[in-house]
């Protein structure tokens, strides 16, 4: 009796289950299987290497992957420099204010990427509100300053919208920091100064690798920012689009797509590693 | 140093979180070499008291003094003082030796001397050879070595101990007290320790502070805390008393529900006044001085009662007795008798006590100035 029981549980686990998992293969899985597969085919349907043998051997191609690599890695750096002292005033100071400051935060993952984005240009262009400013307003410019299609505000909009991840996987991990680790090390003659570097900081460096590791992986797939706000960035999904739209080399488009998912990957690799350390 | 020869001395300190008192015009002076407890319960002030001296509170207004110097305003690292917490806040990412030599690193000590004097500290707490072993690969009791020896390397001017034990279970805790306080002596540090445990306060310190709303309701000794308690609060807060609460009568006696009672005389420090007849007292009496069966007959109280409940607690055995004629309780405790094993008395039996009058004394009200 007690077995029936537990089997009609798991029945309605399963059950439970099922749409979810439905959704996520027909959708999800089978596009991607369908997608990646293409790239290891010739055009007769046998299995081949080539394509990938051939991207990664061309300079172009490779630069491309640098340029990606070197963007996400800038824009995760910068984030992450931002979003540090944010979430120490939101676990350590803010008090009361930590509600309204978590909303803050997350506001704008609430908007669409369009809106965001066409924010963005509203604000910065030739004629936008900050040249405006500027020149009409405050009279400090004599002509509007060239800010759109730059690439420092393609790398601001990234930061701008992967900075709350940042922050909340920082916050979340220095909320875990008992203080009085740090009265313990003030006790013992280390400065302010000395006990956020002794302390602090290497309690905190899951949370940083795991904020680091989000915002790394979301910015090298992000697309609709430099295809808006431009910057002259070519990037692995920028490319991917083009083969998909313009040159039509759809077996190209998947390698590079497939290239895209195993840099993906390995970063979620990294990431359940560092987490399973820290469960450790 | 020379001007004041006390190690730590608390002048007028209060400390206000928002409208709540926390600490209320505190007094203390510890002198060098003597381990002070604070004890009291939850929310009477201690743990503000000990996070003011060790900086990390700044008191609305008094001064804080350490061998004569004032550090009200200084930082808690440039105090010079060790403390050790309860949950011992050893750092996780780092060893036991580089725990223990964290305050000589800070300090700029050589590396020869952080290893010397971090083998000397731990052979001390008895953790030779566990120098590359992470806190969280050690037992409470360990842990709380190590936290012990990584505040006392430094030699501190002063030894914090926020309920270091509490976190410990009894065995380990009662072993752990014998051993903090022998090293204590040996090393003639002088120690604030605060704690709620009053078995702790009373097996640890050379003088108990007993906090209450604030305020030290009364400092000295661990027996003259416990023989001679000055307020009700006191006295039922450290160990278990039997509180008869009375109008003083003329020719010395107290009228309480319990009956007449006879008041011990005035003693130092319990003024005339307090015996003037119509003046309202408290006699308190401690479970153990009550005399039970044929040998309270000659006692002056002539009181009997009825055993209600009894509890075997091994070396002793604790009873409540309804007092004939009045709705009084009255604990008492009784030595086991190793030859009977028991103590021979059951419930329901009627009995006979009282006790002599110079173990009973005057308590004023627990609330002082309320």
């Amino acid at each position: 009796m007690p077995k029936t029981a537990h089997v009609s549980a798991r029945m309605r686990q399963a059950l439970l289950l099922a749409p979810s998992l439905i959704f996520l293969v027909v959708f999800f899985v089978m596009p991607l299987v369908d997608n990646s597969s293409r790239s290891f085919m010739t055009e007769d349907g046998s299995l081949t290497l080539a394509r990938y043998g051939s991207f990664l051997s061309d300079r172009f191609y490779l630069g491309i992957i640098v340029e990606t690599v070197v963007l996400s890695a800038a824009v995760t750096a910068i984030s992450v420099l931002i979003a540090y002292p944010v979430a120490y005033v939101l676990v350590r100071k803010a008090g009361r204010l930590s509600g309204p400051i978590i909303f803050l935060l997350i506001a704008p993952l609430l908007t669409s990427i369009i809106m965001r984005t066409y924010g963005w240009q509203v604000l910065f262009a030739r004629r936008g509100l900050v040249n405006q400013w500027l020149v009409t307003d405050l009279g400090i410019l004599d002509a509007p300053l060239r800010l759109l299609n730059t690439p420092g505000l393609a790398i601001a909009a990234l930061v701008h919208v992967l900075v709350p991840f940042a922050v909340l996987s920082i916050a979340s991990v220095l909320q875990g920091v008992d203080r009085r680790l740090e009265e313990g090390a003030l006790m013992l003659g280390a400065s302010r100064f000395r006990t956020f570097f002794e302390v602090t900081l290497p309690l905190t460096m899951d949370g940083i690798g795991t904020g680091a590791i989000l915002v790394f992986m979301i910015a090298n797939g992000s697309f609709v920012t430099l295809v808006l706000l431009g910057g002259g960035f070519q990037t692995l999904p920028l490319l991917i689009y083009q083969q998909f739209n313009t040159t039509r080399d759809f077996a190209l488009a998947s390698t590079m797509s497939t290239i895209l998912l195993v840099i993906a990957l390995a970063c979620l690799w990294l990431q359940l590693r560092l987490v399973r350390r820290q469960g450790a | 140093m020379t001007n004041d020869p006390s190690a730590l001395t608390l002048t007028a300190i209060s400390k206000k979180f928002g409208g709540l008192v926390a600490v209320d015009d505190l007094d203390l002076v510890v002198e060098p070499g003597a381990l002070v407890s604070l004890l009291g319960p939850s929310g009477c002030g201690k743990t503000t008291t000990l996070r003011m001296v060790a900086g990390f509170e700044t008191p609305d207004s008094g001064q804080i003094r350490i061998a004569g110097e004032d550090v009200t305003r200084q930082p808690p690292n440039r105090r010079g003082l060790g403390m050790v917490f309860q949950s011992y806040s050893l750092f996780p990412h780092r060893t036991v030796a580089e725990n223990v030599a964290f305050g000589l690193r800070m300090a700029g000590a050589s590396k020869q001397t952080q290893s010397d004097e971090v083998r000397r500290m731990l052979d001390m707490v008895h953790l030779t050879g566990r120098e590359d072993m992470f806190p969280a690969q050690l037992s409470g009791g360990q842990q709380q070595r190590v936290a012990l020896a990584r505040a006392l390397v430094v030699n501190p001017r002063v030894l914090l101990l926020d309920e270091p034990l509490g976190a410990l279970d009894k065995a380990l805790r009662e072993q752990m007290q014998f051993e903090i306080r022998e090293m204590q002596q040996r090393l003639e540090i002088t120690t604030l320790l605060v704690t709620h445990d009053q078995e702790e306060a009373m097996s640890m310190s050379d003088q108990i502070a007993v906090m209450h709303g604030g305020r030290i309701l009364q400092l000295g000794a661990p027996n003259q805390i416990y023989d001679r308690p000055e307020t009700a609060f006191v006295a039922t807060f450290l160990g278990t008393s039997n509180l008869f609460a009375g109008t003083v009568m003329p020719h010395g006696y107290l009228d309480t529900v319990a009956g007449k009672l006879p008041l011990p005389g005035p003693t130092p420090d319990r003024s005339h006044e307090m015996f003037t007849p119509g003046a309202t007292l408290t006699l308190s009496v401690r479970p153990e001085r009550v005399v039970l069966g044929p040998d309270a007959a000659s006692l002056p109280q002539g009181l009997t009662g009825r055993i209600i409940a009894a509890s075997f607690r091994g070396s002793y055995a604790a009873y409540r007795i309804a007092l004939s004629d009045s709705e009084t309780e009255i604990t008492a405790y009784r030595q086991a008798d190793a030859s009977l094993g028991q103590t021979g008395l059951s419930i329901g039996q009627s009995i006979s006590l009282g006790w002599p009058i110079e173990d009973s004394v005057i308590v004023t009200d627990a609330e002082p100035q309320e």
